[in-house]
């Protein structure tokens, strides 16, 4: 089983290609891992016509929801070798330690339930929209009519690899948009995106929902490759997640014709009003729903919480008040169950030094924990975050006390993704100041990673109506557009 | 005969009284005892004086050590230097860097009044008008500027240590002697600040020269290497990499004195044709001494062969690299490059921190070697474990310093090393610990975080000086 462990297939719609040349290392763990040169496959890696697409075009969505339903049900960890392939896999390559990371496999089948996908089309895009052409007609021009569809483009999809989810997603959104998609794996989790492919296959290897799926692995930045398939005659889309470095490198390639989808490297914070501070089982709470916010996927997501704004004020009192939260949260921290948050596996070492360092700065800092890998709580003793707020992971966030929820509101800029927010009713006060800002999503404290919301709007960047390509069709009368050519046009045209 | 080992068991800056030859003939056992010795004394004296120090210590429960290996716990890490908070220098709070700062050493600085302060630069003449601390301050590469402790004292002895290993590194007066005074001193940098080089190179002047301005050029001979500027540039690169430029705060103070430097960077394309004439005109053939880092060398050498100039020196003379390549690749035959056009080839290849007094040179075998004043460590670099004193280790390097008596000169350093000279001798005959030239910075092994440039200093202060420039008020 070992060796088949290590190696990572190179799928091109349908083609399973184990030529297994070169050599790639693991993010985490140094695993080494072998896969084939996508370079000596760039000319079939994409599709050669935009109007192959039309075979998706023959599956009515209800067709498309079953196809997924069935995959689902053939996700299933303990049934499926290549799930468990790549579970093998990223226990060494994710940043995630054991136990989350079954979780994530056992929750992912339920993504392509029928209800899932439905839910997914109307929420995310309008499913009127992908299943045809949707009445808009609103002109004060007379006579005329016009109407709107949502078709599926050709598009690469850099992923990210902290979850696995994201290969799960990139799969759905793919299918239901009716396009072709070709997902360029990251190497923290090179293997799952291909286990779905490759489970797609063998359930219905010339369904156009399987051919129309690619997954691929090549280090990013590979000239070779991206040279290549970067090109407007190839692709019409590239939807880019997270790491600068990655989004850095593709930029070189943009011209008229790519549309970039950037879902940018965000980071999350969390806003607490002084009623936190009411009463003791208040607190207690607050600091349970605190933890879980930092905790959830061992804060390796860009929703997970961070720097967290703290209304208790930053007199000598204030800043009391701030350190019992941080204390109480540091112990919900450590006891969140085993599947939901653990010690990090591969503690950041840098991170470690700089909470070495901030500890023996007892005038400005406290700090909770951090003596090894079981996470750390920093309190701040004036309302400034640490220098290194923007590095923290592996469950070390930093409690900033404030006097005024202005300072709180400042410190979000375009850089933010979710802030949670304690308690509801200043969610409220405060949401629209805050989209001013730049946050994308509003969540009630404790539901950063938890809540799904149901809005499918991914932080807000609606990443799957940018998926599609939005054509329009307009009907004009033609004694109202012959006039035009007459001498005397009518005036009230807009 | 002199018995240099019980001199340096009195004090390790009797080998000022020596050839530095002499460090590398010690036998291991003898090498061992000294660092013992020293690192047992250091701890003893420092611990309860230095507040830094003494926290870790608490902290650890270590109250006493019996070897060297036993101040393992206790080593800094090398960002200890940077671990103020940022705010301190955007709110201009210097009372509380000066504060902040007496915790990592014994000098006295409570007469420094840091609260009427509001640049790094006035805070730095302050300390040594009031407390006599010649504070350094590193390039700041990564977003931070380190600021090292050191006095007077410990500045005039690490500028003569260096010109010892130039000297003596491969046999007591076999190499270039600056004290005997015969070497024109050129640097393609500032004059003045408080930056490592421009320390270093005053001190030269005092101590190496007649003070004769005839022996003596610089690129920017009245401007100052602006602190203030140079944590802008490094906060401005760090955040330039992480695509994080629209979160960058400044400081109020810089913003007021913006005009000032705008007007003063202005005038610098002026300064550089004039050093290349100065060098050219008056330095030509000449017996010098150049200090620089790799990239200035190499565009110096680039600009001038252009120029049509080579060979300028006198072969006689000689250059030192300093301040790593911090991330930049030369192309190939830059070395040849730089020596066809200075005259003489560059070889004085030195490994040093600035976080350590004392340099390592590198032989003829590949090999950098430390005296025994640096106490070598080598550890685990995820655990921080002490790794066995095994040949052809590879492991994280720390150092510790046994030179310096006021701060705890025991740090961590960045740099992947494959260490030797434990169990063996290096072939090149010298004995005591050596590192192999294949020393690499974990952050740009694990391929991430620390992409960060850095050019030199007058590119660092072009960049910044083009922010505020363009920065909306």
């Amino acid at each position: 089983m070992s060796n088949n462990l290590m190696t990572v297939p190179l799928i091109i719609r349908g083609k399973l290609i184990e030529n297994y040349e070169l050599e790639f290392g693991g993010r985490n763990g140094g695993v080494v891992f072998t896969a084939p040169d996508v370079s000596k496959y760039v000319s079939e890696l994409t599709l050669s016509a935009p109007s192959k697409l039309a075979d998706l075009y023959s599956l009515k969505f209800a067709e498309i929801a079953d196809y997924l339903a069935e995959l689902g049900e053939r996700l299933v960890f303990e049934r499926n070798e290549y799930m468990q392939a790549a579970f093998e896999l990223g226990r060494s390559t994710s940043g995630l330690s054991e136990s989350l990371l079954r979780e994530r496999f056992d929750l992912m089948p339920r993504m392509f339930s029928r209800e899932e996908a439905y839910h997914t089309a109307e929420r995310s895009c309008g499913l009127d929209f992908l299943e045809g052409w949707v009445d808009q007609t609103g002109s004060r021009q007379p006579g005329t009519s016009g109407f709107v569809r949502a078709f599926g483009a050709r598009a690469v999809h850099i992923i990210a690899g902290n979850v696995p989810e994201v290969s799960a997603i990139t799969v759905l959104r793919n299918a239901i948009t009716r396009s072709d998609g070709i997902i360029k794996t990251p190497s923290n989790d090179p293997l799952t995106a291909a286990a779905f492919a490759r489970t797609m296959i063998e359930m219905a290897p010339d369904h156009p929902l399987s051919k129309h799926i690619s997954v691929a692995y090549w280090k990013g930045g590979d000239e070779s490759v991206e040279q290549a398939i970067y090109d407007p005659r190839r692709i019409e889309k590239i939807i880019a997640w997270g790491g600068f470095n990655s989004i850095k490198h593709i930029t070189r390639y943009l011209q008229p014709g790519i549309d970039l989808v950037t879902l940018d490297p965000k980071l999350s914070s969390t806003i607490i009003g002084k009623e936190a501070f009411v009463d003791k089982d208040t607190l207690a709470s607050v600091a349970r729903r605190l933890a879980l916010d930092i905790g959830y996927f061992n804060q390796e997501a860009c929703n997970s919480a961070r720097v967290v704004y703290v209304e208790s004020g930053t007199d000598e009192e204030g800043v009391a008040r701030c350190a019992r939260l941080g204390e109480l949260t540091f112990e919900a921290l450590q006891n969140l169950p085993e599947n939901v948050s653990t010690p990090h596996k591969d503690f950041d070492r840098e991170l470690k030094e700089e909470i070495d360092n901030v500890r023996m700065l007892d005038d400005d800092y406290t700090v909770y924990g951090g003596r090894g890998s079981e996470g750390a709580i920093i309190v701040s003793h004036e309302a400034e975050p640490v220098d290194f707020s923007r590095r923290l992971t592996c469950r070390v966030a930093n409690l900033v006390p404030i006097d005024d929820l202005d300072t709180a509101i400042r410190s979000v800029n375009a850089y933010t993704q979710t802030i949670g927010i304690y308690p509801e009713g200043l969610k409220h006060e405060l949401r629209d100041r805050l989209a001013f800002q730049g946050a994308q999503r509003l969540v009630s404290l404790g539901g950063a990673s938890l809540l799904k919301g149901g809005t499918q709007r991914q932080d807000g960047i609606e990443t799957v109506r940018r998926m599609c390509r939005w054509i329009v069709d307009e009907t004009g009368d033609s004694a109202y557009l012959e006039n035009y050519a007459n001498s005397e046009p009518v005036a009230e045209n807009v | 005969m002199v018995d240099v080992f019980s001199e340096l068991m009195e004090s390790p800056q009797a080998i000022m009284n020596h050839t530095l030859d002499k460090a590398f003939e010690f036998a291991p056992e003898r090498i061992r005892k000294f660092q013992d010795h020293w690192v047992i004394k250091r701890f003893a004296e420092l611990r309860p004086r230095v507040a830094m120090l003494g926290k870790l210590a608490k902290e650890q429960g270590i109250e006493t050590i019996a070897c060297a290996d036993d101040a393992v716990p206790l080593m800094l890490s090398h960002t200890v230097y940077k671990s103020y908070p940022l705010s301190y220098l955007e709110n201009s709070r210097f009372d509380k860097l000066t504060k902040w700062l007496s915790g990592l050493t014994v000098t006295d600085l409570s007469g420094v009044d840091g609260a009427a302060i509001e640049s790094i630069d006035d805070w730095i003449d302050e300390l040594e008008v009031k407390s006599g601390l010649l504070v350094t301050h590193t390039s700041g590469t990564t977003g931070k500027l380190s600021f090292l402790p050191w006095t007077k004292e410990q500045t005039r002895n690490t500028c003569a240590l260096y010109s010892r290993v130039w000297r003596d590194f491969n046999g007591a007066y076999t190499g270039p002697d600056m004290a005997k005074g015969n070497l024109a001193l050129i640097t393609p940098s500032y004059r003045n600040g408080a930056g490592m080089a421009q320390r270093m190179a005053r001190l030269r002047i005092e101590m190496f020269t007649d003070g004769n301005e005839d022996n003596i050029l610089f690129l920017y001979p009245e401007e100052r290497l602006s602190a203030d500027v140079m944590s802008l540039s490094g906060r401005i690169r760090a955040a330039e990499a992480k695509g994080e430029l629209g979160a960058l705060k400044i400081p109020e103070a810089l913003l007021r004195r913006r005009d000032e430097y705008i007007a003063r960077e202005k005038a610098r394309p002026l300064a550089m044709s004039r050093f290349f004439q100065e060098v050219q005109s008056r330095f030509a053939g000449r017996d010098v001494w150049i200090g620089a880092m790799y990239g200035m060398f190499y565009d110096w050498a680039v600009e001038g062969l252009n120029q049509g100039h080579r060979h300028i020196f006198s072969p006689n003379s000689f250059a030192t690299i300093g301040g790593g390549k911090k991330g930049r690749q030369l192309p190939e035959g830059w070395r040849e490059k730089i020596a066809e056009f200075l005259g003489f080839p560059v070889t004085n290849d030195i490994y040093a921190m600035s976080e350590c007094t004392v340099p390592s040179a590198l032989c003829a075998e590949g090999k950098y070697h430390f005296p025994p004043m640096a106490v070598p460590y080598l550890l685990d670099p995820k655990t921080g474990a002490l790794l066995p004193r095994k040949d052809g280790s590879v492991g994280r390097l720390a150092l510790f310093d046994v030179m310096p008596d006021t701060y705890w000169a025991g740090f961590v350093s960045g740099d992947e090393v494959i260490a030797g000279g434990w169990e063996k001798p290096c072939r090149c005959g010298r004995t005591g610990f050596y590192v192999d030239a294949s020393i690499r910075r974990y952050s740009e092994k694990e391929g991430g975080d620390d992409k960060v440039l850095c050019a030199g200093a007058p590119e660092a202060h072009d960049s910044a000086i083009a922010f505020l420039t363009g920065y909306a008020q």
